[in-house]
């Protein structure tokens, strides 16, 4: 093959035309006649029995053509764990859990009908926090949780409130601990935070008369969509129709099944008609879904030269009234939960509990950051106790080829090396010890890893064809939700088959009657899963190509070459475009062969193994690890507690950069999520009422443009990953994993305030740094001499 | 109660009959289908619905349509003509500054009304001006450098608007001469 | 929205006033940037809007008789921060309304507007307050005026009569020429509410200066802290920290998502002492 055309280069999005007019239609944009619109009755309870609910006075509202209530919908969906149904039946489990919804020909008249839908309610006690949710006694939030349907990975505990528990259990734990010099303990916390997609979510519905369900979604997934809305109304995957169109971003809480139930089953009491849901941003906040909120209690015992030799992780998570997707992330921070660090003798546990808040689910990073926030400020804590720099820690303890992770599995050569990526961000921000230090100003490094989370058997397809004047049409169904998939498709296509990008077309809107299977858009898996599937399909298009073009030009298939648009044979020096050979080439006879080119490929991850149940043991859990680190410099307001973060860089060993200007945004865009989660961003749940109290953008901040640090940089380690499509791996969710510890660890650096409870706040960091004022003013008094560095609390040696 | 208003949109004289609780944005949206202007909160708080009223950017989620009566009303469909860029929009995707692109509209619409006002604006004026437009993709970085060099190419005399870079290409994409078999 | 709500756009005072006489649930509209956000919550429900814009007398910024500024209820707070006499005059107003919201939301948002909704956050209030700004007001009873001092009667309440509505909000010739400076804290830098707000403003070329001190969110309403001021006019600039003192026990404040009472009540005397601070740094270079 000749030198890169396509791959590598700052290809502008193919996408990107129909966004900056305007064009580009979302879910909302789409215009149905006669259009329902839909409100949703929603409990106002966290907890509570349903004892009836009454939809007749409703039913007969004016402009009200249905209403659908709990228990006409009796089947429970969920992609890992079926513990939900489309609306509440005997039991609500948070405030804002659906209990009925009513269609009518305008909002207005579904509002009022909603209202005229009388539900009786008997509360019941409330849990919100997991430590209460574990306890012995606890009203459990899922008392059938023993009958529920799930896959063979997953483990609830009947008759609690657990929904999934991994244990990782590797070398000797206890034994290591005994022998450590030194051990460490400390807890940190993760609030529950929203993803806040710029486009809410919506879905709209209709039944056809024969019966064919048809979904227009926002959606991550139309695919797992199609399989949950069979499941959850006992449908034939035959019998129902997904379109996504563009989405205004999800971050992962758009996967899975959302809104499309309520639309369906209101869809169905009324055929024929469209049926539109539409949650505004307040219920956006809360109604739909949140990142699960987590405890994290971490102890370490390093040996005397540093290196780590037991360590314990204990995650608590709270995962909200369901758990059907936030299982699995239990799950993904279960098996990571040692980071990019090599842990000899690790005890993990990694526990969901349910409880009466917002529902837990996907979110970029899947668990990541939450754990990064505790394992990254642990290894700084240590680091500094030690009086070891914390790079040259991290370098001492750090995963690579050769070593083993908390699973046993032993990294490849083609693992990515995290190593680069500290020394690169530790070298970009100056991090050097030596470095001048200036009062209140102060620079942290954190690591981050991340494996696709999800089935084994995860696949993605799809099918190239071409249109008459040699346009490369590629059909894919991962989503391009900003990530840049549907440009990165054409960059693939485009470089295997030689031909002009601006030639390509990729049809990146599925329909699921149409287009090529595809599991979801979740966990940094479509460049490489459906890269992979593009070059397959390349390299069987090029095959019907080079065949066709030999018997027209009466040469061994061997000897042409597909290059710029062109088949030629280099002895004879003739050629022959594609456009005649595309539908079939012609003879000056008149007579034809070959006929329309097109093929379909698949990709599946290869040899993949499950975890052993009880110890969480494989050699290989997950397809393929991405590395990387971010270091920042901050400086922070003594008097006000203000933190300013002055400049991020961030690197990641990304295999092959597919598309420069893309994977800049990814990082920039994963930095400054990460800045929102790090220092502004929580749903707050009144504890009395089960009310998120802060559930609009006026009250949930998320980063503006004034937020933005002055200096963010982006640099990319190139370790090809051997599965990977021109040795490409995952990097979307990863850009906003480290972000928080790594400001985190600035500001203790800066002045020597720990905050062990996201989001870093300025009021937290003023009471943090008031704190330590009066403990060193107090010992000072104490001894009598002038304040020393600042102390660190938890050390249990 | 409902009213009837005329309005001037993107040039073209509309007249619509609105209820008056409706907003320009849900008139634009579907009374107009004019969806590039996009809803993404409904309490002024994002920028998603921006368009320039009598050339002033503003939240069309916080005007009623009744208040437009009369007004001139520019809508990111308005800054392209006979398919050619605005170059802000060009700059948008020389820059990657787009990734989900719902919020793309409304930023390039206030990025309009700032390059009116300010033809060279510094990096920090750039923060500012478009401080009501949320993104919640990019991380604002690229959106930055897309506007100033939007600016620059407009102090050049850039100003009119460009062909989008599939229609130059397309047709000198594939060769056109055919060299047939003996 | 209710389906009979109705909208009118007078264009003189008069044909306001009397269409609200006919609306007794009317509610006046200027930028609407608070009312239609109340009215979609079901906060606020008017019958009817009466929409001020189209009013010109209301929109209009003009110097008065005395050689004050007269700033129309109507004229958006955009361009209040960018008129040649409010920056040459009145800097510190400018300063502050530059923090409210953000650009866009400016182009619709006014000065009456911000102050009648009555947010003990609102910014720009405290530099009414600081400035001795007199509100205009018109009923059907006739016009009056009432100073700033006594405007507000709580979170969300003014002296405003029901019906009533303002024509301008004066600032007198005897406050231009402050320097100082609006300092604020908030969540996130951009657009978002002050946690806290304390306005710093020292009279230019009197001897001995006036001060003033101004605090936002601290408190039921926006406020004067008048006996730090009286502090600072007695003692100068050295007395900082006991004016800040007085200035943290002026503050009411609540704990709210932004935050608490004690974080608030110290920001207050940190503020307070920047802002002197600040003074004198930019009155010696």
């Amino acid at each position: 093959m000749s030198a890169p055309r396509a791959v590598g280069r700052e290809v502008e999005r193919v996408d990107g035309v129909e966004k900056v007019t305007g064009a580009a239609r979302y879910t909302a944009d789409l215009k149905f006649p006669r259009l329902l619109h839909v409100a949703v009755v929603r409990s106002p309870h966290p907890h509570a029995r349903v004892l009836g609910v009454r939809t007749e006075r409703a039913a007969r509202a004016a402009g009200v053509r249905a209403v659908a209530s709990g228990r006409d919908f009796p089947l429970h969906t969920g992609i890992y764990l079926k513990d939900q149904t489309v609306f509440a039946t005997d039991r609500v489990r948070f405030v804002g859990d659906p209990v009925a919804a009513v269609a009518a020909e305008t909002p207005e008249e579904a509002a009022a009908g909603a209202a005229l839908v009388e539900v009786d309610y008997e509360p019941l006690r409330p849990i919100f926090d997991v430590e209460e949710g574990i306890a012995d006694g606890a009203p459990l939030v899922h008392p059938d949780l023993g009958r529920y349907e799930v896959v063979p990975w997953i483990q609830p505990k009947a008759g609690t409130n657990v929904c999934n528990h991994l244990k990782i259990r590797k070398g000797d734990y206890e034994g290591a601990l005994r022998r450590s010099s030194r051990v460490f303990e400390n807890v940190f916390r993760v609030p529950q935070v929203q993803h806040v997609p710029l486009e809410p979510h919506v879905s709209v519905a209709r039944v056809d008369l024969a019966g064919k369900v048809e979904v227009h979604t926002s959606a991550q997934s139309p695919f797992t969509v199609r399989h949950l809305l069979c499941a959850c109304f006992g449908l034939s995957h035959g019998d129902v129709r997904v379109h996504v169109p563009y989405v205004g971003g999800g971050f992962g809480g758009k996967a899975g099944i959302n809104l499309e139930p309520i639309a369906v089953a209101l869809a169905k009491r009324c055929p024929g008609r469209w049926v539109r849901v539409m949650v505004d941003r307040h219920e956006e906040f809360f109604a739909t879904v949140v990142r699960q909120g987590l405890t994290a209690t971490l102890v370490t015992g390093v040996d005397r030269h540093g290196k780590v030799q037991a360590q314990k992780m204990h995650y608590l998570w709270n995962c909200g009234a369901y758990g059907g997707y936030g299982v699995n992330i239990v799950r993904a921070a279960g098996y990571t939960c040692g980071g990019a660090y090599e842990f000899p003798n690790v005890w993990g546990d990694s526990i969901g509990v349910y409880t009466n808040r917002p529902v837990g689910s996907a979110y970029r990073g899947f668990g990541m950051q939450e754990i990064h926030w505790a394992l990254e400020q642990q290894m700084d804590f240590v680091a500094c106790e030690l009086g070891i720099d914390p790079v040259e820690f991290r370098l001492l303890n750090a995963l690579g080829a050769g070593k083993a992770t908390v699973t046993g599995q032993v990294l490849d050569e083609d693992a990515g090396r995290v190593d680069l990526c500290i020394r690169k961000v530790a070298a970009e921000v100056g991090m050097d010890p030596a470095r001048q230090r200036r009062p209140y100003s102060g620079k942290g490094i954190a690591c981050a890893v991340k494996a696709p989370a999800m089935p084994n058997d995860a696949a993605s397809s799809v099918v190239m064809k071409f249109a008459e004047d040699a346009t490369l049409e590629v059909l894919i169904s991962g989503i391009d939700y900003g990530q840049g998939l549907m440009t990165v498709a054409a960059q693939f296509a485009a470089e295997a088959l030689d031909v002009p990008v601006e030639t390509v077309r990729v049809r990146g809107c599925p329909d699921t009657d149409l287009s090529p299977y595809d599991w979801q858009t979740v966990a940094s898996r479509q460049t490489w899963a459906t890269g992979n599937a593009i070059l397959r399909a390349a390299e069987e298009i090029r095959r019907q190509l080079l065949a066709t073009a030999a018997e027209a030009l009466g040469v061994p298939p061997g000897e042409l070459a597909l290059a710029r648009g062109t088949v030629a044979h280099a002895a004879s020096g003739r050629s022959i475009p594609l456009a005649r050979l595309v539908m079939g080439y012609q003879f000056p006879d008149g007579h034809a062969i070959g006929g329309p080119v097109s093929a379909s490929a698949s990709y599946l991850p290869e040899g993949l193994l499950f975890l052993d149940p009880e110890t969480s043991q494989s050699a290989k859990p997950v397809a393929k690890w991405t590395f990387g680190a971010q270091a920042v410099e901050v400086s922070v307001d003594r008097e006000t507690g203000q933190v300013t973060v002055e400049k991020v860089s961030a690197c990641y060993d990304v295999g092959h950069v597919i598309n420069p200007g893309l994977i800049r945004g990814q990082t920039y865009g994963g930095i400054v999520q990460g800045l929102g989660t790090g220092t502004m961003e929580e749903l707050i749940v009144d504890t009395t009422t089960g009310r998120a109290v802060n559930a609009s953008l006026m009250d949930y901040k998320i980063p503006s443009f004034e937020d933005v640090p002055a200096v963010l940089t982006a640099e990319f380690v190139e370790t090809p990953q051997r599965d990977g499509p021109m040795g490409a791996r995952g990097i979307g969710e990863h850009t906003m994993i480290p972000t928080p510890a790594a400001i985190a660890n600035a500001l203790f650096d800066a002045c020597g305030v720990r905050i062990h409870d996201l989001p870093i706040t300025a009021e937290k960091v003023w009471r943090a740094l008031r704190e330590k004022e009066r403990g060193e003013r107090e010992r000072a008094g104490a001894a009598g001499v002038p304040a020393a560095a600042p102390a660190a609390s938890g050390a249990i040696a | 109660m409902r009213k009837t208003i005329t309005l001037e949109v993107n040039g073209a004289s509309e007249t619509a009959e609105v209820e008056v609780g409706t907003t320009l944005l849900r008139l634009l949206r579907d009374g107009l289908d004019l969806t590039g202007t996009k809803e993404g909160c409904n309490e002024g708080e994002c920028g998603s619905c921006m368009v320039l009223l009598d050339g002033r950017p503003v939240n069309a989620c916080l005007v009623l349509a009744v208040e437009a009566d009369g007004a001139r009303v520019t809508t990111v469909e308005g800054l392209s003509r006979d398919g050619l860029l605005h170059p802000l929009q060009r700059a948008f995707l020389a820059h990657a500054a787009v990734q989900c692109g719902f919020c793309t509209p409304g930023m390039i619409v206030s990025a309009v009304a700032l390059l009116r006002d300010d033809p060279d604006p510094s990096e920090d004026a750039v923060r500012r001006a478009l401080s009501g437009n949320l993104c919640r993709c990019t991380g604002y970085r690229q959106i930055v450098d897309a506007v100033r060099a939007a600016a620059a190419a407009l102090r050049a005399g850039e100003g009119a608007p460009e062909p989008p870079r599939r229609a130059e290409t397309r047709p000198t994409a594939l060769p056109v001469r055919e060299e047939v078999p003996a | 929205m209710p389906s009979d709500l109705d909208y009118r756009s007078p264009s003189t005072v008069d044909h306001a006033l009397a269409l609200m006489s006919e609306a007794p649930g009317g509610a006046f509209l200027l930028g609407g940037t608070d009312l239609l956000p109340q009215m979609r919550t079901g906060r606020r429900a008017p019958s009817v809007l009466v929409d001020l814009k189209r009013i010109a007398e209301l929109r209009e910024i003009r110097e008065t008789a005395d050689g004050g500024l007269s700033i129309g209820a109507a004229v958006p707070l955009a361009d209040v921060e960018t008129h040649p006499l409010v920056r040459a005059r009145y800097a510190l107003l400018a300063e502050c309304v530059s923090t409210v919201g953000a650009w866009p939301l400016r182009q619709r948002a006014t000065l009456a507007g911000n102050i009648c909704n009555a947010s003990p956050a609102a910014d720009t209030a405290v530099a009414l307050l600081a400035f001795d700004a007199v509100v205009g007001a018109v009923s059907s009873e006739g016009r009056r005026t009432l100073p700033m001092s006594r405007f507000f009667t709580g979170p969300g309440r003014t002296a405003l009569r029901p019906g009533e509505l303002v024509t301008d909000v004066v600032l007198p010739a005897t406050s231009r020429g402050f320097a100082g400076s609006y300092l604020r804290l908030s969540r996130r830098k951009g657009m978002d509410l002050a946690t806290v707000g304390v306005l710093v403003g020292r009279s230019d070329g009197e001897l001995p200066p006036r001060y003033r001190i101004a605090l936002a969110a601290v408190a039921p309403t926006p406020i004067r802290a008048v006996a730090a001021e009286e502090l600072l006019e007695a003692r100068g600039p050295k007395a900082a920290a006991e004016a800040a003192e007085l200035a943290m026990d002026a503050c009411a404040p609540i704990t709210d998502l932004r935050g608490s009472a004690e974080y608030r009540r110290e920001m207050v005397g940190v503020l307070v002492r920047r802002g002197v601070a600040m003074l004198e740094r930019k009155a010696r270079p």
